[in-house]
């Protein structure tokens, strides 16, 4: 099927490559981007544990090149966004990929317009967190940006000079059992201009999941001040979670399929810009979705449990095996932890905008920094920087399997 | 002086003040006809960003929309900025990227960022922004052939919060009100830039050709914003939503 859809959008390419000759309206474009990302293994951590003893039984993070191209058509109402990627992992093979990030068709009528395919749908105002993107999470603070994947879709849409109402079913053709990100969906986003304000409304009524709703709004508050903030209501999120009944040891997977009720987010958010072109992020959101204090507690203690019982005389496999299914805690929500406190400076001098930046996490001290460096030439821009995890020894973040990532991509615009 | 007098002469005072602030108003509207000659625009725009040392640093295109009632919509089409716009709406600014489906709310000091701001390139008058004061007749240079020629030079301060400099100092041909320099000063007062302006017919000008900025704050450049062509267009009220624009539509 991924080829399938990967062999349309190359026809379309040719399509509207030839078509580029005959109509104006016709535009190509693109970026191409060279990267390497080297990756150092955390010392601590349930999958070093695994590692240490079963060696090679799990993937150790590993410095990876890539060769990353992204094309861009559009003409006679289609637009199509598609990447191909050539990934080589230090001392293994490449390995190739291409995917669809967006084909659909749109027309409009007046202030109607009309969208079908997959299509990238962003709605919320935040920077390291967005709760109220309905349609689509995308991953937020990576180190390069990256062109995030749509979903299938419908969409009406109607707009005057100050307001805009946007209707989508999200995964029309899925299953009603379908669950998270492709379970099929309503939405709804209102937006209204008020001067210095921007305000959002938003519901959704998933098959599964049920109804939510949320609100934002953007606010230039003087001259060098925006403020920001999201709110949204969940009846029920979709997640994972460790099996109660689980024993420290478990013969199988012992994370299972949960759902949790009345979840709520909340982020709020500002920047500060002066002369200098000095300018500050400062967020701080809490993210219902993610593990509870008392969950990361259960989690630590297990892998503690799990520890002790490889000097105990239990198989290495078993125990190390148990070990890496703890790590899929990391992935049980977009935040590891439900409050997080975000703050990047960043200044522009020229074609250089060098930035520090911080996650916190107050519930264990965890935290991440990234210094980075970005220049912009006209066709070119070359990016580096670098990422430590730390904290005390018990905070989440010291546990994940990277302790520290290093940088560099240089992107080609055509 | 009797009470009578001092009334009087108070009365004359404020209607000398309130002739002087329309005549102001209306120099201030004959200078903006030299680069915004419709009230609804399209214009396409050249910039050329010089280092300190004479040599060329960067080149820039850009469509600019502008519109009635303080409105423009920026449009940037250099392969380095290419799809990026910025919306202005009167006082509030949005900066729209290609990539992202957020427009960014940007605030006034984040308009300013870069050799040519979109501040400069999408402000095409200061009759609706500001309000001055006559200083006077002076030469409208300190050399060159411009010192032979008087100009008026006008003291304006920003009447809105969302302007892009706070204070200038303008310098206008005294029989038609053409633009000929500038001293712009951001909000703490800082003279962030000095513009001059090259005209199409030095012995009769119509329109502006060229802004030419000298950045006096960071790195010394200048910034020749050049004027391609001018015709007048209004847009569809939607093209000025910018949740519209962060859809990427075509807008030709």
């Amino acid at each position: 099927m991924h080829r399938i859809t990967v062999g349309a959008a190359a026809l379309l390419f040719a399509a509207l490559g030839w078509a580029q000759t005959g109509a104006s309206a016709t535009q190509f474009g693109g970026q191409v981007r060279l990267q390497w990302v080297g990756q150092q293994a955390s010392g601590s951590g349930p999958l070093a544990q695994a590692n240490a003893l079963q060696s090679g039984m799990v993937e150790l993070p590993v410095n990876t090149a890539s060769l990353e191209t992204e094309l861009r058509a559009s003409a006679h109402g289609l637009s199509s966004v598609v990447t191909l990627q050539q990934q080589r992992p230090e001392s293994g093979a490449t390995q190739n990929r291409a995917w669809v990030n967006e084909l659909y068709a749109s027309q409009g009528a007046g202030a109607w317009q009309f969208s079908a395919g997959k299509k990238i749908v962003a709605w919320d105002v935040g920077y390291g967190f967005r709760p109220n993107d309905m349609i689509q999470q995308e991953e937020r603070r990576t180190l390069v940006s990256n062109t995030a994947e749509g979903r299938p879709l419908v969409m009406v849409e109607h707009f005057d000079a100050s307001t805009a109402w946007s209707w989508v079913w999200v995964n029309p053709t899925a299953s009603s059992d379908a669950r998270a990100a492709a379970e099929p969906a309503l939405a709804l986003r209102v937006y209204q201009r008020d001067g210095a304000v921007d305000w959002h409304g938003f519901a959704r009524l998933g098959a599964h999941s049920g109804a939510s709703v949320g609100a934002a709004a953007a606010w230039v508050a003087s001259e060098a001040v925006e403020l920001h903030a999201s709110l949204r209501y969940l009846q029920r999120v979709d997640s994972s979670a460790i099996d109660p009944a689980a024993g420290v040891l478990s013969l199988s997977n012992p994370w299972q399929a949960v759902t949790q009720s009345n979840v709520k987010q909340l982020l709020l958010g500002g920047t500060w810009t002066n002369e200098s072109q000095l300018s500050l992020l400062a967020e701080a959101w809490w993210d219902g979705t993610a593990p509870s204090d008392a969950q990361w507690d259960a989690w630590s203690a297990r892998n503690t449990q799990l520890g002790a019982l490889a000097g105990l005389g239990v198989p290495a496999a078993a125990v190390a095996g148990n070990l890496a299914w703890q790590t899929q805690a990391f992935s049980a929500s977009q935040s590891l932890r439900r409050s997080n406190v975000f703050l990047r400076l960043s200044c522009q001098h020229d074609a250089w905008q060098p930035a520090l930046d911080m996650l916190y996490t107050p519930a264990d001290q965890g935290r991440i920094l990234t210094a980075s460096l970005t220049w912009q030439g006209d066709r070119m821009q070359v990016q580096g920087g670098l990422r430590a995890y730390g904290g005390p020894a018990n905070a989440v973040l010291m546990h994940v399997p990277v302790s520290a990532t290093a940088y560099i991509a240089g992107t080609w615009t055509f | 002086m009797k009470p009578i007098q001092t009334l009087i002469v108070a009365a004359f005072a404020l209607l000398a003040i309130t002739a002087q602030a329309q005549d102001v108003a209306a120099l201030l509207k004959a200078t903006d006809k030299y680069r915004m000659s419709a009230d609804n625009l399209q214009v396409e725009t050249l910039i050329n960003v010089v280092n300190a040392d004479g040599t060329p640093d960067k080149e820039r295109r850009y469509k600019v929309f502008a519109q009635a009632k303080r409105q423009s919509l920026v449009l940037m089409q250099s392969p380095a900025e290419a799809g990026q716009k910025v919306l202005m709406l009167g006082d509030d600014f949005w900066l729209l990227m290609p990539n992202s489906q957020r427009p960014l709310r940007i605030t006034p000091m984040q308009k300013l960022l870069g050799d040519a701001s979109t501040g400069d390139v999408a402000t095409m008058s200061w009759a609706e922004d500001y309000a001055g004061k006559l200083v006077g007749e002076e030469p409208c240079d300190d050399s060159g052939a411009a010192a032979k020629q008087t100009c008026v030079h006008l003291s304006l301060s920003a009447s809105r919060k969302g302007v892009t400099y706070q204070r200038i100092e303008l310098w206008i041909g005294k029989t038609r009100h053409e633009p000929v320099r500038a001293d712009l000063y951001v909000l703490s007062d800082k003279l962030a830039k000095q513009a001059r302006f090259v005209m199409d017919k030095p012995a009769a000008p119509t329109m502006v050709t060229e802004m030419v900025l000298s950045d006096q704050v960071s790195n010394h450049k200048t910034t020749h914003v050049r004027y391609l062509s001018r015709k007048e267009r209004q847009v569809p009220p939607e093209w000025l939503n910018p949740m519209f624009l962060v859809r990427n539509p075509p807008l030709e």
